[in-house]
């Protein structure tokens, strides 16, 4: 048997690059094939091959990581630029929906009337709904926090409780914000004003599902005892997408939700 | 009704039955003893049986869909003449 001289990981080979990249040209041209032959098969099939694919692709990192012990510090080190390139990328996402936004929210044309809110539209009160929304996600950092001194602390009922607290107050988010969706007196088709609200939320909102989805991966395996007081990097990696989703709502609720009312 | 609280936590902690209990043992030095095995199987298939069978549905579904999708390119590439 072979043994390594160095600390990195060299990793099998492994199918799921293949069948990520054929998947998103299942999703690709399955919108076509939605859009223009009313046909959603191939659409559906793109999605199915997607989530299969980022199921067993992450359940062989944990279990590169935490069954092979592949995961060294220096591992680890590259893994957290990884996640830190990946959430930069997502800011820069969400800059151009912002900068959307405010491009044509500045500068409001003669066809909305010269001002914004534009002409017909009742916007939401920021003081309502999307206030409660703000404590929502502002609390749910508190207790993700609380999550990860408990995984420090060796506290693994706390943990677990800590997790539960968060998703449940992601999963809140999600369902106040489907019932303002369904209960909007405006819709993306109402101008510009319609389509850079729905824009800027509607991704929002998708990335709050993910966060949550993510957390609460990290709660079945904090449940299955992954996680040590010194190394839960899933854990880290988790907390930091979670913050940002926050940050980006926050952003949100003072440009959109308050100065754009 | 404070003690009724807690005579109720009680309560449902003894019913965890042995069975159920061992859900949550820790159970990652099994994992670990199997996946370093050195039987020279790649990462995704060493979990066993499994692993195989959502291996092939994950190469069945999406080389089958791409076969699909590249017949459905060459059927729009070449409209029908209509009269």
């Amino acid at each position: 048997m072979t043994h390594q001289m160095h600390a990195y990981h060299m990793v099998n080979p492994s199918p799921w690059p293949l069948t990520g990249a054929l998947s998103a040209l299942l999703i690709t041209s399955g919108l076509m094939m939605w859009f223009h032959s009313n046909s959603i098969f191939l659409l559906v099939l793109g999605l199915i091959t997607n989530i299969l694919t980022m199921f067993q692709w992450w359940r062989d990192i944990i279990r590169e990581g935490t069954f092979q012990g592949h995961h060294t510090p220096i591992v680890q080190k590259g893994l957290r630029y990884g996640m830190i390139l990946f959430i930069i990328s997502e800011v820069l996402f969400f800059t151009g929906f912002f900068w959307a936004f405010y491009h044509s929210s500045l500068v409001p044309t003669t066809e909305l009337g010269g001002y914004w809110p534009p002409a017909g539209i009742k916007p939401l009160n920021p003081l309502e709904v999307p206030l409660l929304n703000t404590a929502v996600l502002l609390a749910s950092g508190v207790s993700v926090t609380w999550a990860h001194h408990s995984i420090l602390e060796k506290d693994r009922i706390n943990a677990i409780q800590a997790l539960i607290v968060t998703i449940s107050l992601g999963l809140y988010f999600t369902l106040l914000q489907i019932m303002e969706y369904y209960e909007s007196p405006f819709t993306i088709a109402d101008s510009v004003y319609g389509s850079t609200f729905f824009m800027a939320t509607g991704f929002h909102g998708f990335h709050v599902i993910i966060g949550s989805s993510f957390l609460f991966i990290c709660l079945m395996r904090q449940l299955k005892f992954h996680f040590t007081s010194n190394h839960h990097f899933g854990f880290e990696a988790a907390a930091w997408y979670w913050h940002f989703v926050d940050v980006v709502w926050l952003f949100l609720y003072v440009s959109i939700y308050w100065w754009g009312s | 009704m404070l003690r009724n609280l807690l005579a109720l936590r009680q309560i449902t902690q003894r019913t965890i039955s042995t069975a159920s209990r061992r859900q949550f043992e820790n159970k990652v030095p099994e994992k670990q003893k199997l996946f370093q095995e050195d039987n020279g199987i790649p990462v995704h298939l060493k979990g066993g049986l499994a692993d195989a069978l959502l291996y092939r549905a994950t190469m069945l579904l999406t080389v089958g869909g791409t076969a699909y999708a590249i017949y459905l390119l060459a059927m729009a590439s070449f409209p029908k003449k209509q009269n």
